[in-house]
């Protein structure tokens, strides 16, 4: 690792006109999958980046890392990827402010703490302490919720949140000392395909010869997908989020209700308050904008489930996308569509916590060609031809398919 | 109540975030924060805007026993060695501890107390849709002078104005000559002209042409064909280091303080800047018995010397250093307001040594329907001549609202090909000491220290050092910000235009903002 050559990282000379891996994306999956690669000696990689380092997602998100899920699958997946954050700091000697905040999703409807207490019993099973609570302990535990919207309960676990920045420089850091090479606002216009597969990325600034590409493009997969003619059923969905002015800490858990409206909130260690409430209607599609209705909405529905929010100050507001998947699990891995093409997207609005983990398994996949377990799930190919990604509905319903 | 606060000797209003600099009375607009109390319950409100009243209780914020005497500044002390970055290589070790470690930035984060107790339900309200050719933002003298250019024009004109009252900057400059009459005169030939005039309406945010704005019980959501941005300016604060001490005031301020209020702020006041403003400042400062030193240029002053405020500045002549003893430092710098042309996405440039919109001699900017007027376009009316010119852009504006006339573009200096034409404008030199972020103690060394390690994109260091993301968003730093990251290139700007109350957000109908 080398401080001072971090930010050096960013320089944007030339780019080389070949490199073992290509990796499109700086957010948090073609970071941490260029540092996995490094330290299994894969060294000459380069990451283009249109923007830069965490410019889409990854820096707009609120870095919520949950191990408690709706699936069973997808729990053990987060447990493992929680753990991995623990160590980061250290692993990495960058503080990405790791804190066990606390996390609940708060419910609302009698048949929702029905369903959720097969959840929990399920997060027993495989070691998540998650803990169903009364209304009353709901309401001592957050009482921001007091004299808001009668709540029936929620499920508590004991997770954090980290600072997504610092995840993102914390891997700039990290990278500045492995050779690994990041070109800042150089943007791909075409995917060179050829009989054996990936031949080379054709960038604004030069075309790069490469065997390996990594599609770690977020939001804008897709669209890097079409260019090297794979195809996969994610699509974009643009989210919101707003920030207040900070306030002393009141707040002590990150909270989410799925019903009946689907929102969030928390406070973050410097006492400002995120929190947005999903548009039902959002049609898919590439955009980041912020709108005046999210503002509405958030303020009407917030201040009925807790009236104490009407007097914090909105000060900012900014959207991002999600790159969902039609079972709202992510695509990682090579696909058999196109030699040399790996994925690592659709992260359905998971990617900050299941990026860093599962590029490890994905690393592990591409150095020694033998696919870790845990990383089968994730196939980019397990979709059927055509198969659709519906972005409305129950939140509930789409896991439905799958109850592992 | 900032103002009775300053008239009983009570300067110290806030403090500031990291460090726990006293700030205090400053612009008297709402726009700074630096004079932010919890009043009646309610966190961080902007005392300069609240009208005093009997049982009125108000706290200070973030501050240990009191914003007064707040033990928590040691912290300053040490402010050397605690760059925004400071945590990112430590707390790390014993593990055991760092949860702990994090507490305590918890501790220290955080500013007002948020109430938890019972409260009345939140008064929902409805969204208006408005449509017409031309909305004004701001009903200054510009704001006017372009809403009676576009009624002349024969299009339909929208004004709105924060304020409970129409005149902007113009009110607190009573005794001089400008021009076509007073506020009032102008408003009421505006509205004699149908102008539709609306104050105490705040324009919220710029999202794809509309402008939402609030008034007090009612969401205006206003499609208007083309827009005025005559949205005035704000004040520059020295960057001299000391700058942001209790003391340091705008002339207008000050004019305000003596004029409206009867408050003397200083006994001693050194005058830093030049213009109208500043001259009225000093004559009412004299008038009420005040010694008055200065004016010296802006670029003169070195520093401003005093702990709890102002105590003295020092000043250089070429090689002559002064000290002055003095106990206010009045300052008549302004920039133009950027809020609404940024928010739209038009392009500013550094003109003169400040951040100005790009905009032809109509006040036509880089985004077809927007138009600037006045200070916000970098021409404040001084006289007759700006007036008219100010005029000129209504007219425009209602022409290209109503008209079928093809319109020149306006080069965007962002486009590589005005980037080869371009030439490089003067950029104001900022000592290294002074401070260019107030909501977030943001010095210029340190956004220097990100550029030398190597994040010279603008987004990076303001996610680094966290300047411009405090509550003002950035208002009071840009222009520094932007002489220190390279003019060109400045952060995305996100709204809304500035602070609001999640409460005054709320939809009446539930379904509406659902």
């Amino acid at each position: 690792m080398d401080r001072s050559r971090a930010g050096s990282l960013l320089d944007g000379g030339e780019p080389p006109r070949t490199a073992d891996v290509v990796i499109v994306g700086a957010g948090i999956g073609g970071l941490a999958f260029a540092r996995e690669l490094a330290a299994r000696g894969v060294r000459d990689v380069v990451i283009v980046e249109r923007g830069y380092p965490g410019s889409g997602a990854t820096g707009r998100n609120v870095a919520r890392i949950r191990a408690m899920q709706l699936t069973e699958d997808l729990t053990q997946v987060a447990r493992a990827c929680q753990s991995k954050y623990e160590r980061m700091g250290e692993e990495l000697g960058f503080n990405v402010l790791f804190y066990r905040l606390g996390y609940a999703w708060v419910l609302y409807d009698a048949d929702e703490v029905e369903r959720m207490r097969s959840i929990v019993e399920m997060h027993h099973r495989i070691g998540v302490a998650s803990r169903l609570l009364s209304p009353d302990d709901t309401l001592r535990r957050l009482p921001i919720l007091r004299g808001g919207e009668p709540v029936a309960g929620a499920v508590l676990n004991d997770d954090a949140i980290v600072h997504h920045d610092a995840v993102v420089w914390a891997h700039l850091e990290h990278l500045a000392g492995t050779g690994v090479r990041i070109l800042p606002g150089t943007e791909v216009r075409a995917i060179v395909r050829g009989e054996r597969g990936v031949e080379a990325v054709e960038t604004d600034r030069g075309r790069i010869e490469t065997r390996a590409v990594l599609n770690a493009a977020g939001g804008w997969s897709s669209e890097l997908n079409a260019m090297a003619g794979v195809s996969a059923p994610n699509r974009p969905l643009r989210r919101e989020v707003l920030v207040t002015a900070p306030l002393r800490r009141s707040i002590e858990a990150a909270v989410t209700f799925y019903r009946p409206n689907e929102g969030w909130f928390n406070q973050t260690l410097r006492g400002e308050i995120v929190m947005g409430v999903v548009d039902p209607d959002e049609a898919p599609g590439v955009g980041q904008r912020s709108s005046w209705d999210f503002l509405r909405r958030t303020a009407t529905i917030m201040t009925r489930k807790a009236p104490a929010l009407a007097d914090v100050a909105v000060i900012r507001q900014w959207g991002g996308m999600y790159d969902i998947s039609p079972d709202h699990h992510p695509l990682v891995g090579p696909t058999r569509q196109l030699d040399g093409w790996l994925q690592a997207n659709g992260w359905s609005g998971r990617g900050m916590l299941l990026a860093p983990y599962l590029t490890e398994l994905l690393a592990e996949r591409f150095v020694t060609g033998a696919t870790p377990e845990r990383l089968a799930a994730f196939d980019p190919d397990r979709f059927a031809p055509g198969e659709a990604t519906e972005t409305s509905g129950d939140y509930y319903a789409r896991y439905a398919g799958r109850t592992d | 109540m900032a103002a009775s606060l300053l008239a009983a000797d009570r300067p110290i209003l806030s403090r500031s975030f990291r460090f726990h600099r006293p700030r205090g009375l400053m612009c008297s607009t709402g726009g700074c924060g630096w004079c932010e109390c919890e009043v009646d319950g309610v966190p961080s409100v902007r005392s300069c805007r609240v009208p005093v009243r009997e049982g009125l209780v108000a706290r200070g914020e973030h501050a240990w026993p009191s914003v007064e005497r707040d033990l928590l500044s040691l912290v300053g002390l040490a402010s050397r060695w605690i760059p925004p970055t400071f945590y990112h290589h430590r707390f790390l070790r014993p593990r055991g501890l760092r949860k702990r470690y994090l507490d305590v930035l918890r501790w220290f984060g955080g500013r007002g107390r948020l109430g938890l107790g019972d409260r009345m339900p939140v008064r929902g309200r409805p969204a208006r849709r408005v449509a017409t050719d031309v909305l004004i933002v701001g009903a200054g003298r510009a704001g006017l002078m372009a809403a009676l250019g576009a009624a002349e024009s024969g299009a339909r004109v929208v004004l709105i104005e924060a304020d409970r009252e129409v005149g902007g900057g113009w009110r607190v400059e009573t005794g001089t000559d400008r021009g076509p009459g007073t506020a009032a005169e102008l408003a009421a030939r505006a509205t004699a002209a149908g102008v539709d005039v609306l104050a105490g309406v705040t324009a919220v945010g710029w999202y794809e042409g509309m402008v939402a704005a609030i008034g007090d019980d009612v969401h205006l959501e206003i499609r208007a064909r083309a827009v005025v941005a005559a949205t005035g300016s704000y004040e520059r604060v020295p960057l001299a280091p000391g700058a942001d001490r209790p003391g340091v005031i705008a002339a207008r301020t000050v004019t305000t303080l003596i004029e409206r209020y009867g408050i003397l702020p200083g006994r001693r006041a050194l005058l830093v800047g030049a213009g109208q403003e500043l001259a009225t400042a000093a004559e009412r400062l004299g008038r009420a018995g005040s010694t008055v030193v200065g004016p010296v240029p802006t670029a003169s002053l070195v520093s401003i010397r005093g702990r709890r405020r102002v105590s003295g500045a020092i000043t250089r002549h070429g090689r002559k250093r002064e000290r002055h003893a003095v106990d206010l430092v009045v300052f008549a710098d302004r920039s133009p307001n950027l809020d609404l042309v940024m928010a739209a996405g038009a392009a500013v440039e550094m003109r003169g040594g400040t951040l100005t919109p790009v905009s032809d001699v109509s006040g036509r900017t880089t985004v077809a329907s927007l138009f600037v007027a006045g200070s916000a376009a970098g021409r404040p009316i001084v006289g007759v001549g700006e007036a008219d010119v100010a005029r000129e852009a209504g007219r425009a504006a209602a022409v290209h609202a109503t008209g079928e006339v093809a319109e020149p573009e306006i080069a965007d200096p962002r486009s590589p090909s005005a980037t080869e034409t371009g030439h490089r404008h003067q950029v104001p030199h900022v000592p290294r000491g002074a401070m260019v972020c107030f909501c977030e103690d943001v010095r210029a060394w340190e956004i220097g220290a990100e550029r030398t390690a190597g994040y010279q994109d603008p987004e990076l260091i303001k996610r680094r050092t966290g300047a411009l993301t405090g509550p003002c968003q950035g208002k009071y730093c840009l222009q520094s910000f932007s002489c220190l990251v390279g003019a060109a290139a400045i952060p995305t700007a996100r709204p809304p235009l500035r602070p609001v109350r999640l409460g005054d957000l709320v939809a009446s109908d539930p379904e509406e903002g659902a």
